[in-house]
């Protein structure tokens, strides 16, 4: 019998695995910005499964910061997209180079 | 019974997350972010973590797509979704790590199973104070200081998206 707890962590990788694929593939900047929230939520359903495991509040208020930052992270990425599509006309990943060596 | 419900929010936030990324528009995309993270919402009630389910909904489901879903319409992106270019190199290459990641995250949450460490939040205290009065005693206790930094960040978020976004003249 497969324990449940097991049934979670599987979800968590599953989802983490599928948000990197995305974030390696698609040039697109706010698919990537999505795929990387996508990576977040995988993480923290693994921070929630074993906040629960042992008894603890510490991976809820773990999942409560990373949400905080998310949310930081959201208006910043965003301007600097707007910032870039005013630049060079689109959000394409490839042609941002500025800060390529 | 658990298990089925699991199962299928699990498979329903993955499919949602693989439609993310294989949606040709950039608004679609968006869309089925929504429903990734309303199944994320039911996976955390389904580990007894109301609260936080609530929050995705409000600031994930809520505030973050539509910060994104304002930039998708802001920016003309029709264009460059014609755009055809080869498959790089690198990116192969950045595949194969990730199966390689894949596996061992596989082999170690196969190793090692979820030891249960008896701590002090157990399912009595829960119920005789409500879920959401044990959470606060301890954010405004044991996490004050992470608390106010995080709202620090907050406040330095917009007034840095603010900044970078006005048009100079």
């Amino acid at each position: 019998m497969i324990d449940n707890q097991s049934v979670y962590l599987a979800i968590s990788i599953i989802l983490f695995v599928i948000g990197a694929a995305g974030a390696i593939c698609r040039r697109n900047a706010i698919v990537v910005f999505m795929c990387i929230e996508i990576m977040l939520a995988g993480v923290s359903i693994a921070f929630v499964t074993f906040s629960r495991a042992n008894q603890s509040l510490d991976g809820i208020f773990m999942v409560l910061f990373v949400m905080a930052v998310a949310a930081a992270e959201a208006a910043v990425g965003l301007a600097i997209f707007v910032l870039m599509y005013r630049k060079h006309g689109s959000i394409d990943l490839d042609k941002f180079n500025l800060m390529k060596w | 019974m658990e298990l089925v419900f699991i199962l299928i929010c699990g498979g329903l936030a993955a499919i949602a997350s693989l439609l993310v990324i294989f949606a040709r528009s950039t608004l679609h995309s968006a869309l089925w972010m929504v429903v990734s993270f309303f199944m994320v919402a039911v996976i955390y009630v389904l580990l007894h973590a109301q609260f936080l389910a609530m929050l995705q909904i409000i600031v994930y489901a809520g505030a973050i797509m539509m910060f994104i879903l304002y930039a998708i319409m802001m920016l003309n992106l029709r264009r460059e979704q014609d755009e055809k270019v080869p498959v790089r190199n690198s990116k192969i290459f950045g595949l194969v790590a990730l199966v390689v990641l894949f596996m061992e995250l596989v082999m170690v949450a196969l190793q090692h199973g979820v030891e249960a460490i008896h701590g002090p939040i157990t399912d009595q205290l829960v119920q005789a104070h409500g879920r959401v009065a044990v959470l606060s005693n301890f954010l405004f206790s044991d996490y004050l200081l992470p608390f106010e930094v995080a709202s620090i960040l907050l406040t330095a978020g917009v007034v840095g998206a603010v900044v970078l976004a006005k048009r100079t003249k």
